[in-house]
């Protein structure tokens, strides 16, 4: 089969090495920017990039709009998680957050806010943090990642006022039900735990691995991605993704996908899924009937 | 009334039958011959107011007779008849006058029309008459005005002023009394004193002219002592050779080198000049404990004849009568031996392609008595220099299979500086010379020519800007100067890391990566895996392969790079790994591609533990360089590959529902087996604490 060949560009050595960073790059993380204008995306060699949505997406758009407004070294580590409030970016790299004024970071050498560590128990390796979830009527930050504990952090005062344990391994993935009020927790343990803000305490366990209907050992037991909709929940990893009824603890439908999904969400009535080594983006309705799939 | 009327009726009617009126009877007989009666001569008689008056009487006589007839008839009776009959003859009477004025009328009319006709004519004879005089008016003030114009040649000589001719004329020519009186006498006589003149300077150019021969033939014998003078001097110095000897200053050798230099073209000499500059001045940096002269990293010699460098610039007069000799030859054996149109374009083509007779020889000398020979040459029609290159070592080298093109004259320069290839002519005027003897591309006569690459014809001092093509380009002495140290040194460090390269893949090929000690500390003690094969592979072979596919994508896999293939094995999993070498290595690192089968097939496309493993060896190869000058570093990627997969097999999580042992056991000393979103494997090795973390 005869391939194309592209022109092969007379190359130093800072464009060989720009080049193999770039084909080397993963993008764990992402988040909106309150006015809804710019995109903050961080990558694993922990830099931040942020682009401009609105030139990018205009009628005029030039290949110039499609790179990014600004870059910076945000991390020494992978930016594994970001989240945005209404004025500031919050990102989650090796062990630490810090937070940046979403104004200011347009400007070229702009300096975090704050940068906040959680207490680990052990030393000798910093855990990483793999997901952030804000919690607006208490106006705090979730943080759970490596060291297998959730930390709650007051965005006023910056101080940790919990730290729910339980988890026998690393923490992937948060998501929040907003009735209860209560956190649920997927981890590398296989198991998804619902925890409860007031009382601070684990209220439910789905050891989802056990059940035959959606365990594939050959994947593994981990939990990777998980959303709630308050009285059903969908996760999937190593498993395979399932939806469950939270009450009653059981699956009621099994999403027929053959590789472990890396992300999903509700939206509406729809459940919209993407695993990482495909380039589609599933939709299902609830019934388990997937009703198209958006590709790149 | 009618009766008056009819009586001066009457008297014509008689007239018209034969009795005329006395006057007008005797003028018309005098008039004419015999008795004819002319009515034109009438009309001048008659008065034309009272004929009209006549015309206006008949036609009322008319009126009245046509009105009495008509009451007569409508009043009918006996005698009506010859009343009727007697108005009608009168009426016949005024119709005959009417006739008759009718006539006289017309006659009139043509008489006055004459008239007119005639004075006509005559103005017109005299307008023409006027014409004629206005024409020859004009005729001859023109003719008064090109004769006010004439000028006479004499005019255009520029004659002395009036003061000075006066002054300076002799008497008998300026015959003052005479000229001053007359202008035309005065013209006269400044144009014989000019042509006096004249005569006088033509006499001492004939002078002068004699007096420069004389000088001339002064010169020539001067010249000729001078040039006997020289094989004297010459002599002096042949004799004073063992004196120079013996004060250790080979003078003589060097001087008999800028000698062959002069006839160097202009390029190549400043690639001359500016080596044995830099030469002599690396010399003079080392330490002055050693005897100068000694030694050289850089030593220039100048190869090739002299004297066809010299015939170059001989007119071609002996090549006319050959030429024209073989033109008598053609004619006699005209169909056989006529030189086909192929052939005349193979000479035109190596005309084009001709290089200059002499060249210069550069050897660089490295540390480890390995030596690179260049020699440069100039094609002269071509305006461009090439360069041929070859490496030798002090110890016989034995070429490892895979290490065929690492030195090899023609890629061993490739490359120098980032896509300087050598294969295209850096000259774009070039392109129109080759276009009219239909050669395509200069790559094709490389092999021969040797390479024009863009360092070459800096170090000569060309510059072929690409904005503005000039029209003749020089040759310059500070651009060469500004390049040559880089150059030189880019040279040494290509020779040597191409040969550490090639005593690696003698070792690699044997399935032994050769870490040296000082790069011990980067991998653990134990290393399980173990490299099997090392071979070269097409840059077709290269691009086909299914999971290269990014860096080909990315530009990064060009014709000008080399391509290996390291198969890396432990227990049964294989990992193929695809290398791209750019000829710029150690500077630019080789590219790794992996492609691992263990319980499937597995790429960076469908394993992230793959990609990241890349990113080791890829990214994060400023670790793997080693000590400066980083030849280490090829040798150093290829044992952390066999680290990383010992870390992956071991690493890999047990399935619970095969039955059986793991395969690898875990001995690598690992924190955490999995981390982040991705769940990477810990492939970071610590030292000296010797256990491995993530990034």
């Amino acid at each position: 089969m005869e391939r194309a060949v592209p022109l092969a560009v007379p190359l130093g050595q800072a464009e060989v090495f720009q080049a193999l960073q770039r084909l080397h790059m993963t993008i764990f993380s992402q988040s909106v920017s309150p006015c809804g204008k710019f995109l903050a995306a961080g990558n694993n060699y922990g830099q931040i990039a942020i682009f401009s949505l609105s030139a990018a997406l205009s009628s005029e758009a030039k290949e110039e709009s499609k790179k990014p407004v600004v870059t910076f070294q945000a991390h020494d580590g992978p930016v594994y998680s970001m989240v945005s409030t209404d004025r500031h970016l919050l990102s989650a790299g090796d062990g630490e957050v810090k937070a940046w004024l979403w104004a200011e970071m347009l400007k070229k050498g702009c300096k975090e806010l704050w940068c906040r560590q959680p207490p680990y128990r052990t030393s000798l390796e910093v855990p990483e943090i793999n997901a952030l979830l804000l919690v607006p009527k208490e106006n705090s930050l979730i943080l759970a990642g490596g060291d297998c504990q959730l930390h709650t952090m007051d965005l006023e005062t910056g101080t940790f006022t919990r730290v729910l344990r339980g988890h026998t391994d690393y923490i992937h993935c948060l998501a929040f039900r907003e009735r209860s009020p209560e956190v649920l927790s997927g981890g590398e343990d296989g198991a998804v735990r619902l925890w409860d803000l007031r009382t601070a305490k684990e209220v439910q366990t789905i050891e989802v691995y056990k059940h035959e209907e959606c365990s594939r050992p050959h994947n593994g037991r981990w939990i990777g991605c998980l959303a709630t909709d308050s009285d059903w929940m969908v996760c999937g990893g190593g498993p395979a993704l399932t939806l469950w009824h939270l009450r009653s603890s059981t699956p009621t439908t099994i999403f027929p996908m053959r590789a472990p999904q890396k992300h999903v969400t509700f939206y509406q009535d729809l459940v919209l899924t993407a695993a990482g080594n495909s380039c589609r983006v599933d939709v299902f309705t609830n019934l388990g009937y997937r009703a198209f799939s958006l590709s790149f | 009334m009618s009766s008056e009327s009819s009586k001066k009726r009457k008297p014509k009617v008689i007239r018209s039958d034969g009795a005329p009126a006395e006057g007008k009877r005797n003028r018309s007989d005098t008039e004419q011959e015999g008795k004819y009666y002319s009515e034109e001569a009438e009309v001048d008689l008659r008065d034309p107011g009272r004929d009209y008056e006549l015309y206006k009487y008949t036609c009322q006589e008319l009126q009245r007779l046509m009105a009495e007839i008509q009451d007569l008839k409508s009043r009918g009776g006996k005698d009506v008849a010859i009343e009727i009959e007697e108005r009608r003859i009168q009426s016949c009477v005024h119709f005959m006058t009417l006739k008759k004025l009718n006539r006289l009328a017309h006659i009139r009319l043509k008489k006055g029309r004459d008239q007119t006709h005639e004075a006509k004519q005559k103005v017109d004879a005299y307008h023409l008459q006027l014409q004629n005089l206005l024409y020859e008016v004009m005729h001859l003030q023109k003719e008064i005005t090109k004769c006010l114009e004439f000028k006479s040649k004499h005019e255009e000589i520029d004659l002395v002023s009036l003061e000075e001719f006066y002054k300076e004329a002799p008497p008998d020519i300026s015959k003052a009394e005479v000229t001053m009186g007359d202008p035309h006498q005065q013209t006269l006589a400044r144009l014989d004193w000019e042509l006096e003149q004249r005569k006088r300077l033509a006499e001492k150019y004939c002078e002068s002219l004699s007096n420069k021969e004389k000088i001339l033939k002064e010169i020539e014998v001067k010249k000729e002592y001078l040039s006997s003078l020289q094989p004297r001097l010459n002599s002096i110095m042949q004799a004073s050779l063992p004196v120079q000897e013996y004060l250790f200053m080979p003078f003589d050798q060097a001087h008999k080198q800028y000698e062959t230099a002069r006839h160097l073209p202009p390029p190549l000499y400043v690639l001359f000049v500016q080596a044995t500059a830099y030469g002599q001045a690396c010399a003079h940096m080392k330490s002055s404990s050693q005897p100068p002269r000694q030694d050289k990293t850089l030593s220039v010699a100048i190869e090739g004849s002299v004297d066809e460098a010299k015939a170059l610039f001989k007119p071609p007069e002996d090549s006319q009568d050959d030429e024209s000799d073989s033109d008598a030859e053609e004619e006699q054996t005209t169909k056989r031996r006529r030189p086909t149109l192929g052939v005349q374009l193979d000479d035109k083509r190596k005309e084009m392609l001709k290089r200059h007779p002499l060249s210069v020889m550069l050897d660089l000398k490295c540390k480890d008595d390995s030596v690179l020979h260049l020699t440069f040459f100039y094609l002269m029609n071509l305006n461009i220099m090439t360069v041929k290159a070859k490496v030798t070592t002090a110890t016989e080298l034995i070429t490892p299979i895979s290490a065929g093109d690492l030195l090899s004259p023609d890629s061993v320069l490739s490359c120098l500086y980032p896509g300087d290839h050598g294969k295209k002519t850096p000259n774009p005027a070039n392109q129109y010379q080759f276009d009219k003897v239909g050669i395509l591309t200069l790559s094709d006569y490389v092999l021969e020519l040797g390479h024009p690459y863009l360092w070459v014809q800096k170090l000569g001092g060309l510059h072929f800007p690409k904005e503005q093509p000039q029209q003749t380009v020089i040759a310059d002495h500070s651009l060469s100067a500004s390049h040559m140290e880089t150059t030189m040194k880019l040279l040494k460090t290509r020779v040597q890391s191409r040969l550490a390269l090639h005593k690696q893949f003698a070792s690699l090929e044997h399935g032994i990566v050769p870490v040296t000690s000082d790069c011990q500390y980067l991998f653990p003690a134990k290393v399980v895996s173990r490299l099997v094969k090392w071979v070269t592979v097409a840059h077709e072979d290269y691009m086909e392969l299914h999971f290269t596919k990014d860096i080909v994508d990315a530009g990064l896999a060009g014709d000008t790079n080399f391509y290996y293939m390291a198969l890396v094995e432990r227990g049964t999993a294989k990992l193929q790994a695809a290398v791209v070498l750019n000829p710029g290595y150690s500077s630019i690192p080789p590219i790794f591609q992996l492609c691992l089968n263990w319980k499937g097939e597995k790429t960076n496309s469908n394993d992230d533990n793959i990609r990241a493993m890349e990113s080791e060896v890829n990214v994060c190869y400023k670790e793997l360089c080693g000590p400066w000058p980083s030849h280490q570093l090829l040798t150093n990627q290829l044992q952390r590959l066999c680290v990383l997969l010992d870390v992956y097999l071991e690493t890999e999580s047990h399935d619970d529902s095969v039955e059986g042992p793991k395969e690898f056991p875990q001995e690598k000393m690992c924190l955490r087996l999995f981390r982040g979103p991705s769940r990477m494997k810990p492939f970071k090795y610590n030292h000296p604490q010797g256990f491995f973390s993530h990034r």
